[in-house]
């Protein structure tokens, strides 16, 4: 703790004083992180992109992620700025995929999924993670060591198998079916790691004095809990949660690389990848496009997310992976 | 990492290796993306052939098992082929039976009973001849309850097999001794008793004599079937029940060198059907040594051009050149690979590398075609296969013919055939050009103008008359696929095509193969699903038979008694060109009724070296290993499609 | 240290029954079954298939046997592939799955730490920002894509090595495989190895090291590798996991005969005692290594002690 909290603290005034402090001060190193600056202007731009590109290009060039020309001749997989005939065109800046969809269309749906898939995902780890563990580390003592001893247990258990046989066997009913199986899926694989941070963090803060004056107040121990502890862990959450985000998106591209994850008409940048590789020899860009995408992406991600590390630094130096 | 003390300069410096990676790989793929196919190549990748004649083939993904009666998918199928011999086996080019275990055979008058004379040099490889006693024991051990073959199906033709294998049982007086049999105005009655002048065997009587009639062998199917038929319950009281046994199957060795088989109706193609593997003989000593380990490499004994060497699973599997087999003067390959695999990109490239000298049918992936086809090594020709959509009949809007025809109508089948690059488009139930001398139907034309109008007829206008789509019930209807590249895009392109013709948007329902199955199996789906049939056998009626039951892999609940007694007479016909007249009404019936939207019929679609002789895209992809070799000589070379006109050097042989 | 041990040992076989009932519960419940192929089986054919696997028995006396062959460590005959016994199966692939996992894991590790290591000691400097930014590559590039681009420059373009298939390990047919599957843990390696030795050398007693006179490479040596390798170890249990599933992957890519293809081809064809046998083996073999980890973990950090 800064020198300033532990005044704020002894002046007894109300934690969110001492959280905005460390905030801006986070803020402040994450600014001058010129790496991180860079993550988060790309990962601004794709979003705005996934957001509100799709309408712009049906407004300009009449394509959807899922218009199939009718014309046969149209129907093939054509380079970037290509037209069927070879002459140079604006109309598919991203070429076409087989079917001749366009792939811009497509690739900004695709972000539009990954994302989704990995915010969603990661928001249902965080919620499972951030109440176990806040609970287990707050109350301690037998509760306490049965909830980590489930976790251990847990952490044993290879959730890729689970997660292969959950989406295979019951996969395949419909396309928003098969988000709702990935995002519990994906979703389960990370919450352990998460409860066990926030433990840690609780374990730490417990005996702070901000918690020993609600107690002694009379505040109820959910109230201390959600209310008190949890806004004050929410720095290493916010780490891991950054950089959980990337890894369930390629856990999300290796699954419809095999056929499990997104399904059609739907498309994320994993499925569209794996799409692609398939086609490498003949027409790359079906590759190239949406595995430059997602890599710039998860990239960014990274770099945000290894800044916000960096920025909070005194609380992480335990966390680095 | 203090990142946060570095300019702007140093950190873009960090990022560049990074950016430069990028680069780097995009050139490194867009690199190999000219080097795709070299503009003048006449065939796709490496032309070298192996050394003697030996030749690497992928068969497919993991066979099911060794056992030909157990195994079930096409990927066996090919090394059963190398393996096991048949009675016939599949002509090269046209997938025709020619003689093989038997050297000719006949058919009685009506085509119900045949009589297959057997080849006296015929050897298993531990060098015990083949007999008939043989083919007795397998048909008996492939039907049998306890073995619950999959493909038992392809048997059932043989009088009592299915009752055999359904565990039923026959009825019988005590007393007497005489069983209950359908006359032939189909009531139940007790038989006649034996003529003590005839000199027929029992076995023979119960062949020729009138059909026994068969229960269910648990209690309840009992209950269920004597209350549903009061005349049967009445004759079947106080009568004891007498189970069917492998012994009342309808094949019968006459001597060690003759077979007779008595089937269950009028079967004109089943020496075509004895080439499935199904029906290839095992061989008893090793069945009855070794149970369920006969096929370990230690153990397995074969009957075929090639004999198992070595089994990796998921890997590969090797056969030599079988020094037993009857015809093995023609046979030139010394050793067989098969590699196993499913992944079509991975084929393709083992075989661009050279790995590899021949793939199997529909490997080549559709976005590859227009680079693959203009080559000389790419496969391409019909296949007995047809890919329709079938309706729901039982439930409306699809109950009325008018709509199903105006659905059928709106599709540019032409167009969808250009879209998937391989197959030809389909108006018909049987696929085209297959069966010399088939006067196939044609179904109805694409017709927007047509479509609309029936609409408008079967109600769906408005005040005025014309077609209105706003009045069409979409949402009673959707198009039920199995989670499939192909199939989705087939279906997104035809319901654009509906879309577009028809003004409706027809949802698409995708599902996974179980869940496919279970949703289309009952009649419950809504309007439209997507089938596809492969052939079982090399004619017509292996696709018309779809509709001779109401229920089994019909799936539109359309039943027509007029349409099963037309293919009942057919059968019976003796005449082959007139079979075929009768069969192609029968196919009429069909298009008229409409219960289903025929789409295409696929084509082969493979790649094989040019070195690779005596392998044709024949409409099954089954190929006689007997009769392929590699051509060391490139001026004789395959520089194209081989033809599948019938070749003289392979007639029967009757050596 | 025993006290530790033991409970850990004991608790496995729960566990892993705990495992294999949720993945029997899993696959019981989805719709279909293993027997429907493409055109419909005739009743009787399907009535002698269910009797001859026992499915038309209740649940609970499936889920018993189960249970029971579990234990027995027997699952039977795979239901897909009649031939084989699952134990067979496992027996074949298995070597393929551990020897390029084992081998892509030491690659990463011989090359990660090194990289790691060089990087800390040299941090700030060109040497470093390249190498993290080769990590930053590595852990956002899916094993999917660059595994074909590996085969199309190697295998398809140049000839050198073999696009697909499996000769043994010790065979040109390893290398791809390997190289593709090591280079994620590579890029978390390098990096985790990085941080770990820099927090180390910024510490107090790696000061009081140098101030006694030690030259560099003895405080690397010595003291920063231990604070390099501890965060290494404790993310092999984690690597472990994205092992398996990276191998599923490089195996359906190379076409490799090993565990990962059978269980994905298990799945899709509902082979139920295969994927049982599959699941339980490599429950057991991630719980004992995760016990190994956390005791070699203890031997490295003298603060943690059982």
């Amino acid at each position: 703790m800064t020198a300033v909290d532990v005044a704020t603290a002894r002046a007894g005034e109300q934690e969110i004083v001492q959280g905005t402090s460390l905030w801006r001060d986070a803020w402040r190193r994450l600014k001058r992180n010129r790496l991180a600056v860079f993550g988060m202007i790309v990962v601004a731009i794709i979003v705005v992109g996934s957001l509100i590109g799709p309408p712009i290009v049906e407004l300009t060039t009449g394509y959807t992620y899922d218009y199939i020309p009718p014309d046969s001749a149209l129907v093939g997989s054509f380079p970037p700025f290509t037209a069927p005939d070879g002459s140079f065109s604006f109309a598919h800046p991203m070429g076409t995929d087989d079917a001749g969809r366009d792939l811009l269309a497509r690739v900004m749906l695709g972000g539009r999924i990954s994302m989704m898939v990995g915010i969603i995902s990661t928001l249902v780890s965080l919620l499972i993670g951030v109440s176990y563990g806040a609970t287990a580390g707050f109350i301690g003592g037998h509760l306490d060591a049965v909830m980590m001893r489930i976790v251990d247990v847990l952490y044993a258990i290879p959730y890729i198998m689970i997660v292969i046989v959950l989406l295979a066997f019951f996969g395949g009913q419909s396309p928003i079916g098969q988000l709702f199986l990935l995002f519990i899926g994906l979703g389960a694989v990370s919450w352990l790691t998460m409860a066990r941070i926030v433990r840690g963090q609780v374990i730490s803060l417990k005996n702070h004095e901000f918690v020993l004056a609600a107690r002694a107040s009379g505040t109820r121990t959910f109230k201390i809990i959600f209310r008190h502890l949890v806004p004050n862990t929410l720095g290493p959450v916010i780490v891991y949660a950054t950089l959980t985000i990337p890894q369930v998106m390629l856990l999300e591209a290796f699954l419809s690389f095999l056929g499990l994850g997104v399904q059609a008409p739907l498309a994320s940048w994993g499925s569209l990848a794996a799409d692609g590789v398939k086609n490498i020899a003949v027409f790359p860009w079906q590759l190239i496009c949406p595995g430059v995408t997602m890599a710039l992406a998860l990239f960014s991600l990274n770099f945000i997310g290894d800044g916000l590390r960096d920025a909070l630094d005194p609380q992480m130096r335990k966390f680095n992976a | 990492m203090r990142v946060n003390r570095l300019n702007f300069a140093s950190a873009m410096s960090h990022a560049r290796p990074a950016i430069r990676i990028a680069i780097v790989s995009t050139v490194l793929a867009l690199l190999a993306a000219c080097m795709g196919v070299p503009p003048d190549a006449q065939f796709f990748g490496r032309v070298t052939p192996p050394e003697g004649q030996e030749m690497r083939y992928i068969s497919g993904p993991e066979p099911q098992s060794l056992d030909p009666q157990i195994g079930t998918g096409q990927p066996e199928s090919r090394i059963y082929n190398a393996l096991y011999d048949a009675l016939a086996d599949y002509h090269p080019q046209t997938n025709q039976p020619l003689p093989s275990l038997a050297t000719h055979w006949e058919a009685n008058s009506d085509n119900s009973e045949f009589v297959f004379h057997l080849r006296e040099r015929a050897r298993w490889s531990d060098g015990d001849p083949i007999r008939a006693e043989d083919f007795v024991y397998s048909w008996r051990r492939g039907l049998s309850p306890e073995l619950a073959a999959p493909n038992a199906y392809m048997a059932y033709y043989i009088k009592y097999a299915a009752a055999y294998n359904a565990a039923e049982v026959f009825v019988r007086d005590p007393h007497t001794g005489r069983y209950v049999v359908i006359d032939e105005i189909g009531s139940p009655v007790l038989e006649e008793p034996a003529d003590e002048d005839s000199d027929l065997t029992p076995f023979r009587r119960l062949m020729v004599g009138l059909p026994r009639v068969t229960l269910p062998g648990d209690a309840n199917g009992q209950r269920r079937a004597l209350d549903a038929d009061p005349k049967l319950a009445t004759v079947v009281a106080g009568k004891e029940l007498v189970p069917v046994t492998a012994e009342d199957i309808g094949v019968e060795e006459v001597d060690p060198l003759t077979l007779r088989v008595t089937l269950v109706q009028s079967v004109p193609f089943f020496p075509g059907l004895t080439t499935h593997q199904f029906l290839r003989p095992v061989p008893e000593q090793a069945v009855e040594a070794h149970g369920i380990d006969w096929t370990d490499l230690d153990n397995i004994i074969t009957s075929g051009s090639h004999h198992l060497s070595e089994y990796r699973p998921y890997d590969k599997l090797v056969v030599t050149k079988s020094p037993t087999y009857w015809d093995r003067d023609r046979v030139r390959l010394e050793k067989i690979t098969f590699y196993i695999m499913e992944d079509a990109t991975t084929m393709m490239n083992l075989y661009k590398a050279g790995e590899v000298d021949a793939l199997y049918n529909h490997t080549v992936p559709i976005a590859w075609l227009d680079m693959i086809r203009p080559l000389s090594d790419y496969m391409d020709a019909p296949e007995n296969t047809i890919e329709y959509y079938v309706f729901n009949t039982t439930k409306p809007p699809m109950d009325d013919v008018r709509v199903r025809k105006a659905f059928n109508a709106a599709i540019d089948k032409r167009a969808l055939a250009e879209f998937k690059g391989t197959g030809k488009p389909l108006t018909a139930f049987t696929p085209e050009g297959l069966y010399p001398g088939y006067p196939q139907a044609e179904g109805d034309p694409f017709d927007v103008e047509s479509a609309r109008r029936l609409l408008a007829e079967a109600g769906y206008a408005d005040a005025s008359g014309e077609y209105d789509p706003s009045t069409f019930p979409v949402r009673q209807v959707q198009l039920t696929y199995n989670t499939n590249e192909n199939n989705r895009q087939v279906a997104e392109f035809v319901q654009a095509q509906w879309r577009q013709n028809l003004g409706l948007t027809i949802p698409l329902k995708n599902l996974e193969w179980q869940a496919y199955l279970d949703d289309t199996r009952t009649l419950d789906f809504n309007g439209i699903a997507r089938r596809g049939w492969v052939g079982d056998y090399l004619d017509p009626y292996t696709f018309l038979d779809l509709f001779a039951t109401r229920t089994g892999n019909n799936g539109s609940g359309w039943f027509d008694p007029r349409f099963v007694a037309k293919l009942e007479a057919a059968n019976r016909e003796q005449d082959p060109l007139e079979r075929y007249r009768l069969l192609a009404e029968a196919e009429a019936m069909i298009l008229e009724a409409q219960p289903v939207i025929p789409l295409l019929t696929p084509s082969t679609s493979w790649v094989k070296k040019p070195y690779v002789k005596g392998m044709y895209p024949n409409p099954i992809t089954q190929i006689p290993w007997k009769y392929v070799y590699i051509e060391h000589d490139p001026a004789l070379w395959d520089y194209d499609m081989p033809s599948l006109v019938p070749d003289a050097r392979y007639s029967d042989a009757r050596h | 240290m025993l006290r530790f041990v033991i409970p850990r040992l004991l608790i496995t076989v729960p566990m892993v029954l705990v495992v294999v009932s949720l993945t029997w519960g899993l696959i019981r419940l989805a719709p279909g079954n293993f027997y429907t192929g493409e055109k419909v089986l005739p009743p009787a054919i399907e009535q002698n298939i269910r009797e001859k696997y026992g499915l038309d028995q209740p649940w609970y006396v499936q889920y018993g046997r189960m249970l029971a062959n579990t234990v027995r460590g027997d699952f039977g005959n795979s239901l897909r592939y009649q031939d084989q016994t699952v134990n067979e199966i496992l027996r074949a692939s298995l070597p393929v799955s551990a020897s390029i996992g084992l081998a892509a894991y030491l690659l990463a590790l011989a090359v990660g730490l090194g990289v790691g290591i060089v990087s800390a000691v040299r941090q700030n400097t060109r040497v470093d920002y390249a190498a993290m930014g080769f990590a930053m590559v590595g852990i956002s590039l899916p094993n999917f894509v660059l595994g074909p681009i590996l085969v199309l420059a190697f295998a398809l373009s140049l000839y050198w090595l073999p696009p697909a298939r499996w000769e043994g390990f010790w065979s040109l047919h390893t290398i791809l495989p390997v190289i593709t599957l090591s280079l994620v843990y590579m890029a978390y390696i390098a990096r985790l190895s990085r941080s770990g030795m820099l927090e180390v050398l910024r510490s107090n007693y790696i000061r009081t090291a140098e101030a006694k006179g030690l030259t560099q490479r003895a405080v690397v040596v010595r003291h920063g590798l231990r604070g390099g390798l501890l965060p290494v170890v404790s993310f092999s249990g984690p690597a472990l996991a994205l092992l398996i599933g990276g191998t599923v992957v490089v195996e359906r890519i190379f076409a490799l005969p090993g565990l990962g293809q059978y269980f994905i081809n298990a799945n899709l064809n509902r082979d139920e005692p295969l994927i049982i046998g599959i699941v339980a083996f490599v429950s057991i073999a991630v719980l004992l290594f995760n016990l190994i980890v956390d005791i070699a973990y203890a031997f490295l950090d003298p603060r943690v002690r059982y």
